[in-house]
């Protein structure tokens, strides 16, 4: 249980502060093989203070929720401590006071533990009495509820809880001494309850997926080489997150980042727009809402390329006053105890005007690529996504499946190179971004053609 | 600490479990952050984390919560009953049988942060000394001090009291227009009498960040050599690991080493263990999450496959033996041949210093961008490349290991050479 009211320590802080009580609940259950290997419950809660001195911040947390004072204290003695030191002199950054209480939890009742599982083992028995021939099968459940309370002295205050909940279901079987894989995700935004209504809503998806198996266990390897590529909207959001998101987290920037070269510049191809959206889209609630980030700063969207010309950067309030721009909510905590950092929330190239089917029938020898494995890029925009899901796209039809590959580039290069963009558009909530924390993201995107460099051997 | 987690096991005996584990960790950690080369934030944590297993009929369930007030530990032991009560029976569910009662005790309990304060101020300064076109982007500097108590329901008790300092430290170069890739590195330690520049590799990659503003595509596409610096091959060996020796590997029968268990997997030159126990570890720990009392372990030696990682569930369900540890603190021992005599011997290949990728496939093959990596050729380091592409197999990385430096780094947390291989397909842009 977090703690609501944490206006009645304010009398205790004399500097800027923000004052944090929140709780991240946890479940993960996982079958391998139809042996239960995950069945774990975590609860992690606290109270955080971040306290602001003359261009200096000192953090303190701790979990018992009745010491707030003590942790007000301590991250008070902290910022004293490094502004004694350091003397940065800095002025307070200007205030901010939006209120908010958003609480996305489900409104259906609640289901006990027992229903959860059985609807797991469900799932793991309808693969394993449907498809027999599989070397190996994994229905993994992950659950995380985000509940807190934000206060800051300048007077913002959010109440929030952000779940999310998804199904990774991980097919394999074995092909010439090979052991082939493939793999997909379900759920999103929301609990339990409001994802995933019966087991049977899971099969579709689990069917399709075997469809992909059996042909990628048929598969070729992809020739090397730099490509005309489809890259599905799965791909695409990873690329616009990973490869082009974080160069222009602002820190970065200021780490010199690639998009120093960019501002206001032609990044990209015309037809690429991409947006760090705060919390909705065409009216639609996304995968990771913020209205209200950590830092207590109304949470906006970030127009980070318009019509391929690099706009923006993302901020927290201290990268916001070195650019002379306004922050927009990009300063986001995992956990109670992490302080805010620069991260994105829901990243995204917007739609085009151009049919899918368009896009694959103007290629005459490519690729189609659905989906990744993981991804990695660099300050340089350079990145690498493994591939595991891909066509051929043979005289403008798919063609056959595709072995695993890597596939590597300069983002910002890709995107220059982007010719047509669908018509369409979907999201994706499953990953976690790694930057000192982890924590939630979502990103997006509508099918992209462009160049891309296959990796082989 | 005792009586929180007396009172977890008297709620245990009261609800009538015959079977569990428990532990209880204090945490206290200090840590100072720069941004760029300036102080931006001291941050002070305190946590607990109370895990509580219970094997109820054959049915297991987990909880790790950080309330351990008496309501809140009532509350964890009767969720970690239903989720066994509503989980699938397994006969391979188990805690670990009565052993000794131990206490461990390692590393400094208090941090010193006027020293500490002092080595990283020094570190902001002598970066941009040594090195102007350096960007520092995120350093952080820790002191953790963890006490932690394990007990299970077959009389098992262990006490771990360790105190560590952290560094790690990202940083990329800028001059003018030119960037280079991030690169990042960093270690442990116990004491903190030397530099911070004096430690692990920080100083040999941050000249080579500076080296990398030349850096330029490499154009081909040839198997050739490559040699995988310390940072780089501490990355591969928990691939490794993860890949071919642990429980998920060997449950799912996907590991190629399955049937290898005392057959050659890797050049004879090769001797790798895990370390966690060895005075030379700062990192290191004395207990598994399973409740046994950890020990070193080999793992490869000369190239025979010694142990798997297996936890005692994972040991159960393969029919295998538990590994003595759950893995990390790699040390790989060394060789004859300094890094300089290696690469003088290399024909055509690459220097790797950063693999960017994500595991392999379950037979070990990858694909991934060589970054903050240098072109060899007739012996000599030619340029640094960007966009280039490694592509093998783990397994044959280490079966063709051409030879292993004498001089490792030390990180705190591992000891690693550099190792040069062959076989591996290398294609530029």
């Amino acid at each position: 249980m977090i703690v609501r009211n944490l206006q009645q320590y304010f009398p205790l802080v004399s500097q800027y502060t923000e004052l944090k009580s929140q709780e991240n609940r946890i479940l993960r259950v996982a079958y391998l093989q139809g042996n239960l290997v995950q069945n774990v419950k975590n609860s992690t809660r606290g109270i955080s203070a971040r306290v602001y001195r003359n261009g200096c911040w000192g953090f303190a947390s701790t979990p018992d929720m009745t010491d707030v004072k003590k942790v007000i204290q301590e991250a008070t003695d902290n910022a004293i401590f490094l502004d004694a030191r350091e003397q940065k002199g800095l002025a307070p950054f200007a205030s901010d006071s939006p209120v908010l209480e958003k609480n996305f939890g489900t409104k259906k009742p609640r289901l006990g533990q027992k229903e959860i599982m059985d609807f797991t083992k469900e799932v793991d028995s309808y693969i394993a009495g449907k498809y027999p021939k599989l070397s190996s099968r994994q229905v993994s459940l992950n659950c995380l509820d985000m509940e807190k309370t934000l206060i800051t002295s300048d007077g913002a205050s959010l109440y929030s809880l952000l779940p999310r909940s998804t199904f990774v279901v991980s097919l394999s079987i074995d092909k010439d001494g090979d052991t082939v894989e493939v793999y997909n995700l379900a759920g999103g935004q929301g609990q339990f309850e409001d994802n995933f209504a019966s087991p049977e809503d899971l099969y579709p998806m689990i069917d399709e997926l075997y469809e992909h198996l059996v042909r990628k266990s048929e598969g070729v390897y992809a020739k090397a080489g730099l490509k005309d590529c489809i890259l599905d909207p799965d791909l695409a959001g990873i690329l616009a997150h990973e490869a082009i998101g974080h160069t222009t987290e602002a820190d970065f920037v200021l780490g010199g980042s690639v998009a120093t070269e960019y501002l206001n510049k032609q990044a990209a191809s015309p037809l690429v727009t991409l947006v760090d959206f705060a919390h909705s889209y065409n009216g639609e609630t996304l995968p990771m809402p913020i209205y209200i980030d950590d830092e207590g700063t109304e949470a906006r969207d970030v127009v980070i390329i318009e019509q391929g010309i690099l706009k923006n950067y993302m901020h927290n309030k201290q990268t916001a006053r070195h650019f002379g721009v306004k922050p927009d909510g990009n300063a986001r905590a995992y956990q109670y105890h992490d302080e805010p950092l620069i991260r994105m929330r829901n990243t995204a190239i917007l739609p085009g005007t151009s049919k899918l089917e368009d896009m694959i029938a103007s290629i005459e020898d490519g690729y189609y690529l659905v989906k990744s494995s993981n991804g990695q890029a660099d300050t340089t925009s350079e990145f690498m996504f493994g591939v595991v899901l891909g066509y051929e796209i043979k005289n403008g039809k798919l063609a056959k499946a595709i072995k695993d590959l890597t596939i590597s580039g300069v983002a910002f290069e890709v995107l220059q190179h982007v010719t047509m963009v669908s018509d369409d558009m979907s999201w994706s909530c499953g990953g976690m971004c790694g930057k000192k924390q982890m924590i939630p993201v979502g990103m997006g995107g509508p099918a992209l053609k462009t160049k891309v460099n296959i990796g082989g051997r | 600490m005792k009586e929180t987690l007396d009172y977890c096991v008297q709620v245990l005996n009261e609800r009538g479990v015959d079977k569990f584990q428990c532990s209880l960790a204090n945490k206290k950690q200090y840590e100072m952050n720069l941004e760029g080369t300036a102080f931006s934030l001291i941050r002070t944590i305190t946590d607990h984390t109370l895990s509580i297993t219970v094997i109820k009929d054959q049915r297991k369930g987990t909880i790790f919560v950080n309330g351990v007030d008496e309501q809140s530990i009532r509350a964890a032991v009767d969720t970690a009953l239903e989720l066994s009560s509503t989980s699938q029976p397994d006969p391979d569910y188990d805690i670990s049988p009565k052993q000794d009662m131990r206490v461990f005790q390692r590393g400094p309990k208090e941090p010193e942060p006027e020293r500490m304060y002092e080595l990283l101020k020094e570190y902001s300064q002598e970066v941009p000394a040594l090195f102007p076109t350096i960007k520092l982007m995120e350093t952080t500097f820790m002191h953790t001090h963890s006490v932690t108590r394990f007990v299970n329901s077959n009389g098992v008790e262990f006490m771990t009291d360790t105190g560590v300092y952290e560094l790690s430290s990202i940083f990329a170069s800028k001059d003018g227009e030119k960037s280079t890739s991030f690169n990042y590195s960093g270690f442990s330690m116990r004491d903190l009498e030397k530099s911070l520049l004096e430690r692990g590799s920080l100083k040999v990659l941050l000249r080579q960040s500076e080296e990398h503003l030349e850096a330029r595509p490499f154009a081909g596409h040839f198997v050739g050599d490559v040699i995988f610096t310390p940072d780089c091959l501490n990355v591969l060996l928990h691939l490794y690991a993860m890949t071919f020796l642990g429980d998920s590997a060997l449950i799912g029968g996907t590991s190629p080493f399955k049937n290898k268990l005392g057959q050659k997997v890797a050049d004879d030159k090769l001797t790798i263990s895990s370390q966690p126990v060895s005075e030379a570890m700062a990192s290191g720990y004395f207990v598994t999450r399973d409740g046994f009392a950890a020990d070193n372990v080999t793992l490869v030696e000369e190239g025979v496959l010694k142990s798997f990682l297996l936890s005692q569930y994972g040991s159960k369900k393969t029919g295998f033996e538990r590994a003595k540890n759950e893995g990390r603190c790699w040390v790989v021992e060394p060789g004859e041949k300094s890094l300089t005599e290696m690469i003088s011997q290399v024909d055509r290949g690459l220097l790797v210093a950063r693999y960017s990728g994500g595991s392999p496939s379950s037979n070990g093959d990858f694909s991934a961008v060589a970054k903050n990596s240098y072109y060899i050729e007739n012996g000599k380091i030619m340029y640094p490349v960007t966009e280039t592409m490694i592509a093998g197999n783990l397994v044959d990385i280490l079966a063709n290991v051409k030879e292993i430096s004498s001089e490792r780094v030390d990180f705190g947390e591992g000891i690693i050479p550099y190792l040069w291989t062959t076989g591996v397909t290398i294609s530029g842009k």
